[in-house]
């Protein structure tokens, strides 16, 4: 039998490295003596573990494994688990803290003590991502290898743990502490209930030139109201559903910026209130999240789960056949959405039209729409009729996106049909597709008299 | 995590020089499987899994012979794209059973790509989601689709003109902001040393005249409106018959393959005044001869 597998663990050994303190040979040899075939065996070893990716902090993403990672630990605690009833192992330590390179800071949690301590540089390899409170978590488990390494290749312990500052587009997952220069868009209090006690705090809208982001200020911000430009601090990022929110907290240092200053930033109010300009879904991919930005983009598919549904009037949870997942039977409460792929050629993004905008777009309140659905004996007549209005036309839509399982979801706040100025874009691009003929140029300044009829 | 495919707009030209992206020659051999898309790349370095398009369909035949196979052609300016839809596209497959020849319709589709012996090569598009569409969408999808094309034929020819190849090739196009994506494409196309600069040079040209058809449109009674003409002719020679066809009727015929109510009337106009029609009663439309 060893004879058999020793060329398969020589190949892994050379493909993944030492076998032993890896605990990679313990997994093989279980796989064999379940009966699997060494080769089939090493193929699923090697899948398992493959080669290593070596990533910056910032590049982390939810469900990657097999990363490398060069870092210096910024925080270290540990905690003692104790052991489920029943199971034959002793009380296990967790070890969790955070973690940092020049692109920003991930928390971790490890099962094995890390040689290292506060302050140390040290390299990762075999370590994966989970996703633990909304925030992705480096995690570190037995088949992770953990050294030590030299500590010139980062930028020092105080430079790292200090909030740097930042644009808001720049702000996400990876972010902890933060300052930033930023303008006032919405500023409202509301009362918020915090270990059931009410609590007051100021909720509102930040936005540069880069983009926007929601804010929370658990204090008081006297003399700041909309329109303020404001130098904050030390502000801590919180994710909620997978968007960051900026917070403003007790240990946040808040200023209003001078006038001779502000006159100096890349945006104003004025310039930082406007609606933004639809960009491309491929851009929206790139990030994690982007609070409130425009796409333009064809309808190429309009999901299962449109139309008319219906709701638990306790936790809004889309229930079928009146059950609701959680609070059993229950009388639902009808409501009108869209689910459709919203696609520009550059990326493909899941849009969700909550009913009010359904109503403007399809022309149809939830009353008519239920009453086409009353008319027919098949239940998925409204789906159908949005599938036929909405299937191939063009829809801008503006809200929030962040990025999930299954690539961007993005929920709406405004969607409507996009005026184009089609005209100006053909004589452009006839100009960049060059001439072909002598008379080109007179064809091209004829057009531009003319207008572009909108059948 | 299991991502949706990206719908490219991508001109019937560009899409039936198609060849099959080989598995062995994608950047990431390691992590392809059963479960990763089939890819086709076009001349100018764009991979296609996913199109959508918008076109007028032109033919549909039903060439299934015991269940239902749906075949249409779709054209765009720049020629034309071969759709299929069997019983596993029920939708699709429901939808060209109704539609009635010509109508502009916008498609999304799997490319698909079948060479059944080397040099014969046919590349179709499997129907996933159909709808009727009106003309304002379409024009808009050729502009759309001619900004996109002619932004590939830039960095292709940009790629050209650098000289560069391989590892140092990526750097410069990724530092001049081109998707990974695309970069990839166009590497193993210059790799492939098959540079298309016949294929371009149509392709521009192809696109140009297909701009121009629509500015027409916009102008007045040539190019497009011609089309427009060809089309509301088309129909009425199919519902008219030797009898002539109801006006209303007609009407909302055309209304549901796209064509605005005034445009319709204004061709009709047009051919009253040209002589090619005439009203033999109140409300009803006869071509002559």
């Amino acid at each position: 039998m060893d004879q058999k597998i020793a060329p398969h663990l020589e190949e892994l050994t050379r493909a993944l490295g030492d076998l032993e303190k890896t605990g990679i040979r313990e997994e093989f040899e279980k796989l064999i003596a379940f009966r699997v075939p060494p080769d089939v065996a090493k193929e699923s070893i090697l899948r398992k573990f493959g080669r290593n990716r070596v990533l910056k902090v910032k590049d982390l993403s939810a469900n990657l494994r097999n990363l490398e990672l060069t870092v210096r630990i910024l925080d270290l605690g540990e905690k003692s688990i104790r052991p489920q009833e029943g199971s034959p192992e002793g009380p296990s330590k967790l070890y969790t803290g955070v973690l940092a390179d020049e692109t920003g800071s991930v928390l971790f949690s490890s099962w094995k003590e890390l040689p290292g301590s506060i302050g140390d540089v040290i390299n990762v390899k075999n370590a994966y991502i989970r996703i633990w409170q909304n925030r992705i978590n480096l995690s570190i488990g037995k088949q992770s290898l953990v050294s030590k390494v030299s500590d010139s290749v980062l930028p020092p312990l105080a430079e790292l743990s200090g909030s740097q500052i930042k644009k808001l587009i720049d702000i996400g997952h990876a972010d902890f502490a933060v300052d930033a220069i930023v303008c006032v868009l919405q500023f409202s209090h509301r009362e918020v209930l915090v270990k059931r006690r009410q609590t007051r705090v100021i909720s509102g809208v930040l936005a540069d030139e880069t983009g926007r982001l929601p804010f929370t200020a658990w204090i008081e911000l006297p003399g700041i109201d909309i329109g303020s430009i404001i130098r904050i601090k030390g502000a801590q990022i919180r994710i909620f559903r997978g968007m960051p929110s900026v917070n403003i907290l007790s240990s946040t240092k808040v200023s209003l910026v001078v006038a001779e200053e502000a006159r100096k930033l890349a945006f104003t109010f004025e310039s930082a209130a406007k609606d933004p300009i639809p960009i491309k879904i491929e851009e929206i991919d790139s990030k994690d999240s982007i609070f409130d930005v425009a796409a333009v983009g064809n309808v190429v598919s309009v999901r299962p789960g449109s139309g008319i549904i219906t709701r638990c009037p306790e936790c809004s949870r889309v229930i079928q056949k009146g059950n609701c997942r959680v609070h059993g039977k229950v009388e639902g409460i009808r409501d009108m959405r869209i689910k459709a792929v919203l696609d520009d050629g550059t990326g493909s993004m899941s849009v969700m039209i909550p009913r009010d905008l359904v109503e403007i777009i399809y022309g149809k309140t939830l009353e008519e729409a239920e009453q086409l659905m009353f008319s027919d004996v098949s239940k998925d007549v409204v789906y159908e009729d949005l599938r036929r209005f909405l299937t191939g036309r063009y829809f801008a839509v503006r809200g929030n996106s962040s990025k999930g399982e299954y690539g961007i979801s993005f929920v709406a706040e405004k969607a409507w049909v996009p005026d184009d100025d089609l005209e100006v874009r053909v004589v452009e691009l006839l100009r960049r597709l060059g001439p072909a003929e002598e008379d080109e140029q007179d064809r091209d300044s004829q057009v531009s008299s003319g207008g572009i009829e909108l059948a | 995590m299991l991502k949706r495919e990206v719908a490219k707009r991508v001109f019937a030209m560009e899409f039936e020089a198609c060849r099959e992206l080989e598995k062995s020659v994608r950047s990431d051999p390691g992590t392809i499987d059963s479960k990763s898309p089939n890819l086709l790349i076009s001349p100018l370095g764009l991979i296609i899994n996913r199109v959508f398009v918008v076109g007028v369909v032109t033919e549909l035949d039903n060439i299934g012979t015991q269940s239902e196979m749906w075949k249409a052609r779709i054209v765009d300016p720049t020629g034309a794209f071969t759709v299929y839809a069997g019983q596993y596209q029920p939708e699709a497959s429901i939808f060209f059973s109704t539609v009635k020849v010509p109508a502009f319709i916008a498609l999304t589709g799997k490319a698909r790509i079948y060479e059944p012996e080397p040099g014969s090569v046919f590349v179709s598009i499997r129907a996933e989601e159909v709808n009727v569409v009106n003309e304002d969408i379409r024009n808009r999808w050729v502009v759309d689709t001619a900004e996109q094309t002619v932004k590939r034929l830039e960095v292709f020819s940009d790629a050209l003109a650098s000289e560069y190849h391989g590892e140092k090739l990526r750097e410069y196009l990724l530092e001049n902001g081109v998707s990974s994506e695309l970069v990839e494409g166009i590497s193993i196309m210059l790799d492939q040393e098959l540079a298309p600069y016949e294929f371009t040079k149509l392709l521009r040209a192809s696109i140009r005249e297909g701009l121009k058809t629509l500015d027409f449109n916009l102008e007045d009674d040539t190019g497009a409106k011609a089309d427009q003409k060809e089309f509301v002719l088309e129909l009425l020679r199919e519902m008219g018959g030797s009898k002539g066809a109801d006006y209303a009727a007609f009407i909302s015929a055309a209304i549901s393959r796209g064509i605005s109510e005034q445009v319709v009337e204004e061709v009709i106009r047009a051919l009253l005044a040209g002589g090619q029609c005439y009203e033999p009663k109140i409300g009803i439309i006869r071509l002559v001869g």
